[in-house]
């Protein structure tokens, strides 16, 4: 009997795949990210005793800034890249999926800018 | 339009018991954290931007409708990751176990793990706010 060998070329990832793809390695990076910071802040410390000076002693620290950081990165471009899979569901046209990355893209880069912006400034005081 | 309603009377319509509707739960509670998780960068930039303003919108998020709407969002948090991280240990550890009554189970599965998780923490939380906003236990 011989044996015929055939080798499939497999094919490039495309960006579908790619953010396919991140959305399950982001997934496993923000169960402990994202857990903590919820059982912590929501349920162990509670928004009663959240304000200007609570998120001042915590950014004292770098290494919670750090952890504030990855946030920022992986859980807000997870969560616009969710909205943009979703959305894919329902247009169908080329263009206004165009126009609806590019609008999503800015809303991401804005409000990340923002909020690095914000962490890397530091609490201001009360004027 | 009609692409609209296509979707949504297919997503409304179609069978896939289990796994339907945990597509289902998952999306909707993936847009409700996403959506919050818009504001919530926006609002702790106040206290580099705006830090006059953060206690107010820290007093919005402390108030009764926000304290429910929070009980909500935890669920939300809390289903979406342990049926995401569901989704990926199918997808990229172990595609050959797929198959459709272990997708029923492990659903199931996921959505005990959440409650096991849910219920204790919105206890504390609605502990926390009675306690603050009705004087509740000695509050």
């Amino acid at each position: 009997m011989t044996t015929n060998t055939r080798t499939i070329e497999k094919p490039k990832p495309n960006f579908e795949t790619k953010s396919w793809m991140f959305m399950r390695y982001s997934a496993v990076l923000l169960i402990p990210l994202v857990f903590g910071h919820l059982i912590l802040q929501d349920v162990i410390v509670g928004v009663h005793r959240i304000d200007l000076d609570y998120v001042a002693m915590r950014w004292a620290s770098i290494g919670w800034r750090i952890y504030d950081a990855l946030l920022l990165a992986f859980a807000f471009a997870h969560g616009v890249n969710g909205i943009r899979q979703v959305l894919n569901d329902f247009i169908q046209s080329d263009q206004v999926r165009k126009i609806m990355h590019w609008g999503l893209f800015l809303l991401w880069l804005i409000v990340t800018a923002i909020g690095a912006i914000a962490l890397i400034g530091g609490v201001r005081p009360i004027s | 339009m009609s692409n609209l309603k296509t979707t949504l009377t297919g997503y409304a319509s179609y069978r896939g018991r289990e796994g339907h509707y945990s597509f289902l739960l998952h999306r909707i509670t993936g847009l409700g954290t996403a959506l919050f998780l818009i504001i919530h960068i926006l609002d702790t930039s106040f206290v580099y931007f705006l830090p006059d303003l953060y206690q107010h919108a820290i007093n919005l998020y402390r108030s009764t409708l926000f304290g429910i709407a929070e009980v909500g969002l935890v669920f939300c948090v809390f289903f979406h990751g342990v049926n995401g991280l569901r989704v990926a240990f199918f997808d990229l550890i172990a595609p050959r176990l797929w198959s459709v009554p272990r997708q029923r189970f492990s659903t199931k599965i996921t959505l005990l793990i959440t409650l096991l998780m849910w219920v204790p923490a919105s206890a504390i939380m609605l502990y926390n706010m009675l306690y603050h906003n009705f004087g509740w236990f000695g509050g």
